[in-house]
């Protein structure tokens, strides 16, 4: 089981959230029907607002950050994703997932 | 050799990499406030943008090979926004410049996390690269893949 590293970048106007090229590269060679995204970018009014309704923002991200179909084959081969602030290098959300 | 020279070799750089761009029918500009990038780098039809950071050195000849020196601030390259920088290096060897290697950040970045290229250095990346006849390379990895690596702007003729 392997932990998922999501970088975040905090910018001006909002969230950059990205993967690494070798995260891509190994979840396409988990799921060859996936379609990992270099990055998805939110505005923080778009992050409030979201948040104000549905809940952590994070745990809608990194299934379309991933862009695997079937979350329980995710699930079997990841057991956690965190989300690294790229400055300090600090985790600012853990996700556990659970099989 | 001149004064300062470096800058002029930088803008001559900066411009022969504009040239390439043009060439292949994206548009350039160079920012009025210089805050990081050097060139922005546009497809006039539909407004996609790239920014691009181009770094030159001059060569160290060595034994049947020569190498060139860069530096790249750290903080530049973990603020991932998201329209990533191309970074674009390119020596000066023999009054002719080397074929320019073109990365782009994340995959900079990736190397750095996995593969430790170069040294950190007070808030930089030092990286040398080596050239010799068919490679290039920098702390031992086989950075060919990409030199004159155009993928992310592709040639438009209409």
């Amino acid at each position: 089981m392997e932990a998922i590293r999501i970088s975040v970048n905090k910018q001006m106007d909002g969230y950059t959230f990205s993967i690494a090229p070798s995260i891509r590269q190994l979840i396409k060679s988990w799921f060859p029907n996936s379609y990992p995204a270099n990055n998805i970018f939110v505005a923080y009014d778009t992050k409030s607002d979201f948040e104000h309704y549905y809940g952590k923002l994070e745990s809608y991200i990194y299934p379309a950050l991933l862009g695997v179909d079937n979350q329980s084959d995710l699930n079997k081969k990841v057991d956690e994703i965190q989300f690294i602030d790229t400055q300090t290098g600090k985790v600012l959300h853990s996700h556990k997932v659970t099989a | 050799m001149k004064k300062n020279y470096h800058l002029y070799l930088g803008k001559a750089e900066h411009l022969t990499v504009m040239s390439e761009f043009l060439t292949r029918g994206w548009n350039v500009a160079i920012p009025e406030v210089d805050i990081g990038d050097d060139i922005f780098v546009v497809q006039d039809d539909n407004g996609t943008l790239r920014r691009v950071q181009v770094k030159t050195s001059t060569s160290t000849a060595r034994h049947n090979s020569f190498s060139g020196q860069f530096n790249v601030p750290l903080t530049q390259l973990k603020n991932m926004a998201n329209i990533p920088v191309h970074y674009v290096f390119v020596v000066r060897h023999n009054d002719q410049w080397t074929p320019p290697v073109v990365i782009r950040q994340d995959y900079l970045l990736d190397h750095l996390y996995n593969d430790n290229i170069g040294s950190e250095h007070d808030g930089n990346l030092n990286l040398y690269f080596s050239y010799s006849t068919d490679k290039v390379e920098c702390s031992g990895l086989d950075l060919t893949k990409y030199v004159s690596d155009f993928t992310d702007f592709p040639l438009i003729e209409e």
